[in-house]
């Protein structure tokens, strides 16, 4: 990836990440390696029915058992937090079940015993009764079934306007966004060409390697949390409230991630730990397994009808509806369902648009933000629909794009103009590293080859806040505060570039320090590619702040201006000693204007994120075995900062879609969860990988970034699925319109194709 | 897990309802069931034990007749907890019989869902027990009704 | 995981004293790599382990009077390096580099592989189509049974819960040419979904009979006589497609999460005379 740096020369350069020798030597520090005096271990027993309430709950044979210390329920959890129900969007996820169960896995009791392996012996001999009530697992369902997940909605203040949801009854719908924009009935009515096509993206989670963990321990000044969390500050705040402390009583640390992918966000076990410390006065502690991710948080199963008119080649018209299965509690997935949703109609200038986007409770594991944030379930759906169109139009699927696409000044479907919107550049370069213009070997025999492209966009959520500061000590060593989580994306060593490039000082020399809310101050959380861009500018302009104040150091002390004076000596000079600090402090909120009752906005997010990827593929015909056998990716990621860093986070994502593209999917049978082990649900491994795999960011600036820079954790994602589907449809002839994209649905395809369809 | 199968068994439909309606004779057609105890009108309790090679597990169990539609159908529904592990077993039967000639044609679907660790982890083994307990159930039915000495 | 009591017999005769003929939670354990999954799940709780580790007699690898006699607790990972085995049964050293990873195959072992009795397992269809046998030891001596009547279920073997297995035995191939095949749907590693087994006698690219064994996509491997008879005097690759034809309308198959009985039927099809034709050109 080509480099291409500026000014000091540390933005664009490929520093090795700061953390890299401790992480491949074991040292590096991670919350499940803590262990606390006298620390307790929670083990929890959970739910074995998708919609109940529980008759009774019978704890006196795990609490018989030698070692357990005490076995909780959440009438022990309301002695210490009355209104024990938190979440992000809605407040409607209790600590552990209260009288009902919503879904198959819920936290009902927890075992607290020195022993992990005696709380786990002791979880299992807890019996619950339940009385089943009618459960409700597909979205299209929820939006009329006679089961209603939960009996009143009740939003967080949070966000103002969710308010009005307030006490809703019978209904599933936590959220619906509606965008209308034009006249899209006139357009359809005018079309040369009306297309129809309904796609769905299964349900999937983000399996990090490090499963959840959180631990809290009293202190003489109120409460720690340590925990692998990608939001300390709003695990402080949530804490806070629950507890109805003010918010310095809570102190929040977390570490290094090992991994989080959006599943460590807003509160998950940190209100269990902080809840079972207060009532027992020791630390406690709770590490989920593997197993027990897949009862926490999943990406959204999502249904999308789109349907386009078209007009002299030109998409006049787009009306798209999507569904989106929120599982059982609400989580971020009311933000999924409208700023994701509003880009519903992608990366194409359509004058005439209606959305409608539906975020819906049902009795599932609550699904949450995914790398990518409901954008790559959209992407799979637009993208499909593009090639089908362009196939039965017979167009050039490139070109097809090409005159369809937003350029910058052009108006998105919120009415929001593009600006610094790379859609142009991704396309082209994609379709010149494809060789899209070049004969293509579709194959013989059984196996048949093809090729395909797509290309998405995401706005970022807006607005969120990002604060810095910067301390210059006074031998001029250089030490970063925020509260940006380094969940192995790299963000320490970028943060570091970005202070090292306004001092002119080399990125290694400089220490990152990790969110601790005692200490780094506020930042809405590490999520959404957004803190590069965010906590960029809140670092830069700490950086800034610092470099001021040195300059006035220096006019003070009388060192004449541009003169190379080492920075110790200006310390020197005004302390007579090596002594003092410069704090540089720097906050970053961009401007926003909330939509209108039409769904439409001039300012809708501060930056686009654009992605597009191009794949070749070998179908076996006589199996249905598909075998990727190139994958490029292609993305504007503003200015790289970390060209490295850059096309690792690309391939990361890419990866990572490939894997819910071809391969993974969490397996239902009653509500139940069938596969909810690594054995069983498979991520891809290095030999799943396609063998050609290129990353690339092209030439581009984000004018409004911190150095021309953007976020580009998700980018990789977007076109990944479709491309592959566009590229099986090229190959032979069948379309797939359900992910996962298995070899036993493509053979199906086939047989349906030629006309004897294989027996269920 | 769904299951449904069909048998013919050489016995009026009405002789072939009398016994599938007693829950002591269906009981005793399923491998494993013990202490097969009244609890209320069409109401049991009873100790269902399935060995999978070495792993043996066992249910506190609850039958119900939910509906009873003579002589054609009979429906019941199964509801259990495995002892020493978390989890959850609930079943609902339909028994469908019909006349054929001087025979009966049993038709049997049964709907069964494992919850918690078993359902989460053991899926694949558990259905091939289920399956062999099904090979069984239908053999003993059949067994019931033919001539004693012809028993399998 | 509940506490237990682990035995670690220095000998096998010692190693069968301690188990238990009617306690199913008396469990021998070699590689673990099975075992330890069940135990940690809590579907197994062991109130003891007879751990074959420090038996030092089941380790050997040697070939006897012309056929490959292999102990049982030999890792796997030393089966697959084994030159002995690799000029004896070349498709058994192909076959262990698709089975599982590294990790697995320096833990795992010959006789766990054989035990565990799990249909997805790899080697025993190789070892069936090979006219492999095991040596088994219990109490009152030892006995021989053909691998292809070692398992009688899913987790189920004909062994009792008193009896080890001691020795794999692979007769001599007299040039015969084997190959097998997994067909993974989930990911490239992954269990199968179908293994397809086969050892010919050939005459060029004439079959004079063929061993066709079939696993994963069954409750346990299962020879394929149809397919078998179909494949005996083939002369031409539409023989071997009939092979296939005749594989899949004899196997019983298994609908799970790697694949519909309908779909698996098809892959029987396609996978047995790809294996035919994989053998034929084996060495």
């Amino acid at each position: 990836m080509a480099t291409r740096t500026i000014g000091s020369g540390q933005v664009g350069r490929s520093v090795p990440r700061l953390e890299g020798a401790a992480k491949v030597t074991g040292r590096a520090e991670y919350v499940h390696n803590i262990r606390l005096p006298k620390m307790l271990i929670g083990k929890i027993f959970r739910s074995t029915v998708a919609q109940g309430r529980i008759k009774s709950l019978d704890v006196s044979a795990a609490r018989a058992l030698p070692g357990v210390y005490r076995v909780v329920t959440i009438d022990d959890v309301k002695t210490v937090i009355p209104n024990p129900l938190y979440g992000p969007a809605f407040h409607d996820q209790p600590i552990l079940a209260d009288g009902k169960v919503h879904y198959i896995g819920e936290p009902v009791a927890v075992v607290l015993a020195t022993d992990p392996y005696i709380a786990e012996a002791a979880a299992s001999l807890i019996e619950a009764e339940y009385e089943e009530l009618p459960a409700v697992f597909d979205e299209i369902e929820a939006m009329t079934s006679a089961a209603v997940v939960h009996d009143e909605l009740r939003p967080a203040g949070t966000f103002p306007d969710l308010k009005h949801l307030k006490g809703k009854k019978n209904t599933n719908i936590a959220l619906d966004f509606h965008l209308r924009r034009g006249d899209p009935g006139k357009a359809f009515a005018e079309a040369d060409h009306v297309f129809e096509h309904t796609f769905r993206s299964q349900q999937v989670l983000h399996l990090p390697l490090e499963p959840f963990v959180s631990a809290a321990e009293l202190t003489e000044t109120g409460l720690t949390i340590h925990t692998a969390s990608q939001s300390p500050s709003f695990v402080r705040i949530e804490i806070a409230r629950l507890l109805g402390w003010p918010e310095n009583k809570v102190r929040v640390k977390v570490p290094y991630l090992g991994g989080g992918f959006g599943a460590k966000l807003y509160i998950k076990l940190e209100a269990m730990v902080a809840a079972l410390t207060l009532l027992t006065r020791r630390p406690v502690k709770i590490s989920l397994t593997m197993e027990e991710q897949f009862y926490t948080l999943t990406k959204h199963a999502a249904t999308f009808r789109i349907k386009s008119a078209i007009k002299n080649g030109r998409i006049t018209g787009r009306d798209c509806e999507v569904w989106w299965n929120g599982g059982a509690y609400a989580d971020i997935g009311p933000r999924i369902t409208q700023k994701s949703g509003f880009t519903a109609p992608g990366p194409y200038d359509i004058d005439n648009v209606s959305i409608d986007s539906y975020s819906l409770y049902t009795n599932l594991t609550p699904a949450g933000a995914l790398r990518g944030f409901g954008i790559p379930q959209l992407v799979w759906a637009y993208e499909s629909h593009t090639d089908m169109m362009a196939r039965a139009l017979k167009l050039d699927p490139v070109e097809f794009r090409r005159n369809n696409i937003l350029r910058d000044g052009r108006a998105q479907a919120t009415g929001t103009a593009m600006k610094d919107a790379a859609i142009e550049a991704v396309l082209d370069r994609l379709a010149l590293r494809m060789n899209m213009k070049a004969p293509f070997d579709h194959g013989g025999g059984t196996v048949k080859r093809g090729r395909g492209i797509a290309i998405g966009f995401k706005a970022s959520i807006s607005p969120t806040t990002s604060i810095a500061i910067v301390n210059v000590a006074a031998d001029g060593s250089v030490t970063l505060y925020c509260s940006t989580v380094d969940m192995g994306q790299g963000s320490d060593t970028a943060n570091a570039q970005l202070v090292a490039e306004v001092l002119n000082i080399p990125a290694e020399s400089i220490k990152v320090v990790h969110p601790d809310t005692d200490v780094t101050p506020y930042d809405m959380a590490t999520l959404g590619s957004r803190s590069l861009y965010h906590m960029g500018h809140a670092v830069r302009l700490a950086a800034e702040d610092a470099k001021a104040k040195l300059a006035a150091l220096a006019r003070e002390v009388g060192v004449p201006e541009g003169a190379n004076v080492p920075v110790a000596e200006l310390f020197q000079k005004k302390y007579k000693m090596q002594a003092g600090n410069i704090i540089g402090t720097g906050s970053y909120i961009p401007s926003y204007v909330p939509p209108d009752a039409n769904g439409l906005t001039p300012e809708a997010t501060p930056f686009w994120m654009v992605g597009g990827t191009g794949a070749e593929v070998e179908v076996d015909t006589e199996t249905g075995h598909v075998r990727v056998t190139k994958l490029i990716n292609v993305a504007d990621v503003g200015r790289p900062v970390n060209p490295r860093i850059v096309e690792t986070q690309l391939s990361g994502a890419a990866v990572m879609q490939f894997g819910f593209t071809m391969q993974e999917k969490i397996e239902l049978d009653g509500g139940q969860i069938t596969n909810a082990s690594f054995a069983d649900y498979k991520i891809p491994s290095i030999v799943d990988i396609p063998p050609v795999m290129q990353n690339e960011a092209v030439e581009s600036e984000q004018g409004s970034g911190p150095f021309g820079a953007k976020g580009v954790g998700e980018s990789g994602t977007f076109g990944v699925s479709p491309a592959i589907a566009n590229a099986i449809e090229d190959a032979c002839g069948v379309r797939l319109t359900e992910l996962p994209l298995t070899a036993e649905k493509v053979y199906r395809a086939l047989r349906a194709a030629q006309g004897k369809p294989l027996e269920e | 897990m769904k299951f449904t199968g069909a048998l013919s068994v050489p016995a009026p439909r009405a002789a072939v309802y009398e016994k599938v309606r007693d829950a002591r004779f269906f009981a005793s057609c399923i491998d494993g069931v013990r202490d097969l105890a009244q609890i209320g009108p069409d109401q049991y309790a009873a100790v269902f034990e399935t060995k999978v090679a070495y792993m043996k597990f066992s249910f506190k169990v609850t039958v119900a007749v939910t509906r009873a539609d003579p002589p054609s159908q009979i429906e019941a529904a199964v509801e259990g907890a495995p002892l020493g592990i978390v989890g959850r077993m609930t079943a609902t039967s339909i028994t469908t019989l019909t006349e054929v000639g001087d025979g009966t044609k049993i038709d049997y679907a049964v709907d069964a869902t494992l919850t918690g660790k078993l359902g989460s982890l053991g899926q694949p083994v558990l259905r091939s027990k289920a399956r062999e307990m099904e090979k069984q159930f239908a053999a003993r039915l059949r067994a019931a009704f033919e001539p004693s000495e012809a028993a399998p | 995981m509940t506490p237990f009591e682990l035995a670690e017999p220095k000998t096998l005769k010692e190693a069968v004293g301690l188990l238990d003929a009617d306690d199913p939670t008396v469990r021998p354990i070699a590689g673990g790599t099975a075992l330890m999954l069940m135990m940690k799940a809590g579907v197994f709780r062991p109130s003891k382990l007879v751990s074959l580790r420090a038996i030092k007699e089941l380790t050997s690898i040697e070939i006897v009077k012309g056929e490959l006699t292999v102990g049982a607790t030999t890792p796997l990972a030393v089966l697959e390096h084994s030159e002995a085995v690799r000029m004896h049964a070349p498709v058994i050293t192909r076959a262990l580099r698709t089975l599982s990873n590294i990790r697995v195959r320096n833990v795992a072992t010959v006789g766990g592989a054989l035990a565990h009795a799990d249909p997805h397992m790899d080697l025993p269809p190789v070892l069936i189509a090979l006219g492999a046998r095991v040596v088994v030891q219990g109490r009152s001596g030892a006995r021989t049974i053909p691998v292809a009547d070692l398992f009688a279920g899913y987790f189920e073997t004909v062994l009792a819960k008193d009896e080890l297995i001691a020795s794999l035995i692979v007769p001599a191939q007299d040039g015969r040419r084997a190959a097998y095949l997994k067909c993974t749907t989930r990911a490239v590693h992954d269990w199968p979904a179908l293994g397809v087994a086969v050892s010919v006698a050939a005459d060029g690219k004439a079959i004079k009979n063929a061993s066709i064994v079939i696993s994963a996509a069954t409750e346990t491997p299962m020879r394929m006589s149809a397919a078998e008879k179909a494949a005996s005097g083939a002369t031409d690759d539409a023989a071997l497609r009939r092979a296939g034809d005749a594989a899949a309308a004899e196997a019983e198959l298994i609908s799970d999460g790697q694949g519909s009985a309908a779909y698996k039927k098809e892959l029987v099809r396609v996978y047995v005379a790809r294996a035919l034709r994989a053998a034929l050109g084996a060495a």
